[in-house]
């Protein structure tokens, strides 16, 4: 499957809650349907980051682990309002 | 406008929010709210609008800050008194969070300066303390389509209402003139537990949140009050006034005007009283 | 007849007037009072003639001046 990413957004410089918030914000300014990539540490954030994108209502399309062991998060922007 | 890595984490607890989220929070940084009043009612709001990053923060009062103040005015410290009750937030909300401008107004609000003074501003907070200018406020807002945060404590107890133009009563619906000079007692002569203007400012502050950020239901057409003593909330219904003489169908009203401020409100020497004139 | 009084329902006697109810409730300084009755105030000159019926709801708006 061939995935269209339209940003990227790295997360492996920041801890929890400012994880999950720049993701929550990265994705606000996505429009419906549009994918965002984010690179991820393994531990505390691959943990929770997937599931409150989740919680949110928008769609996990892959969990990538990386060589330098970091993780690629591809999330589907889902627009319920 | 991008959010800094400083604003992301000042901010987050917001952010993380469903209803207020990156938006939200761009609505509350751009958000503008005028608080009359720098006392019991007007600390609280100061301070938790601040911390919340409303762009534009207003504040009016002609008062410096006095000893008696500091049992409830929680953004006044010690060693403020003698000092501008506006300069004195001003200083506390930016040492809170210095992405804020504050807007200082050291006047007596009056019909004279009312409709220049709101004229800027989204959503109006009356953290006075006396009728005449709570219905100066009320009028005044009414009559620039002004939303705003109607409250009043004393003693265990508290109240509050919000209008927003079209939808719903205005205070004069409500109370359609102000007492007569001293029949209603005052905080001043009755007393007021300190926490009360924390248990009401705050519920103010929370409508002008939810008012910027365009979320939840407002306290238009309800009256919502508080008795400290039994911890009861009510939230009352309110009846509109086709006939209300400011926001009716044939207004009376048609510029704000000054009623008299009973004398024993007056600022008493050694004493500080807010929005008071200057005597 | 039940009415609602701030709340709370109350057992009146039939033909009870909003006067009436007032001076039992102890309603204090009255004449600064708003009382609204189901959806509508009642201005204080109609309270001796206004009879409450029963599933009737009032409520007293008490004036609160004080913010500093």
């Amino acid at each position: 499957m061939d995935i269209k990413i339209d940003e990227n957004l790295d997360i492996t410089d920041v801890v929890c809650p400012v994880t999950f918030v720049k993701t929550k914000v990265a994705l606000d300014e996505l429009d419906d349907g549009q994918i965002l990539a984010v690179r991820l540490n393994d531990g505390e954030p691959v943990q929770n980051v997937p599931r409150s994108v989740k919680e949110e209502g928008h769609q996990i399309l892959k969990l990538l682990h990386n060589d330098d062991g970091t993780y690629t998060l591809l999330v589907k922007k889902v627009d319920d309002e | 406008m991008a959010f800094t890595n400083e604003q992301l984490e000042r901010y987050s607890r917001h952010i993380l929010l469903k209803e207020v989220g990156a938006k939200g929070q761009k609505k509350l940084l751009n958000g503008k709210v005028l608080i009359i009043g720098a006392g019991g009612l007007g600390a609280p709001i100061a301070l938790y609008l601040a911390a919340a990053g409303v762009g534009a923060i207003g504040i009016a009062d002609l008062d410096t800050v006095d000893l008696s103040n500091l049992q409830r005015q929680v953004i006044h410290t010690t060693a403020d008194i003698g000092k501008a009750k506006v300069q004195s937030a001003k200083e506390t909300m930016q040492a809170i969070n210095p992405d804020v401008q504050v807007n200082t107004y050291q006047i007596y609000v009056n019909a004279a300066s009312i409709m220049d003074l709101i004229q800027d501003y989204d959503f109006i907070i009356d953290g006075t303390d006396n009728f005449a200018a709570k219905f100066l406020i009320n009028d005044a807002c009414v009559l620039q389509k002004k939303p705003f945060s109607h409250a009043g404590i004393l003693r265990f107890g508290g109240q509050l209402m919000t209008y927003v133009p079209g939808e719903g009563p205005c205070y004069r619906c409500v109370f359609r003139e102000p007492p007569p000079p001293d029949a209603i007692p005052t905080c001043r002569q009755a007393g007021v537990v300190g926490a009360m203007g924390g248990v009401i400012g705050s519920l103010q502050a929370m409508e002008a949140i939810k008012f910027l950020i365009g979320k939840g239901d407002l306290l238009t057409g309800k009256l919502l009050t508080y008795d400290a003593l039994t911890m009861e909330f009510r939230r009352i219904k309110l009846p509109g006034r086709k006939d209300c003489a400011v926001c009716g169908e044939h207004p009376s009203i048609t510029e704000p005007f000054d009623y008299e401020v009973p004398a024993c409100d007056l600022k008493a020497e050694g004493e500080s009283h807010e929005n008071s004139p200057e005597l | 007849m039940t009415i609602i009084v701030a709340g709370d329902k109350k057992e009146y006697a039939e033909g009870t007037t909003l006067a009436a109810l007032i001076e039992k409730e102890n309603i204090d300084s009255p004449q600064y009072v708003t009382v609204s009755l189901n959806d509508d105030f009642v201005e204080s000159g109609a309270f001796a003639d206004t009879v409450l019926k029963d599933g009737d709801n009032i409520e007293f708006l008490y004036f609160m001046g004080g913010g500093a």
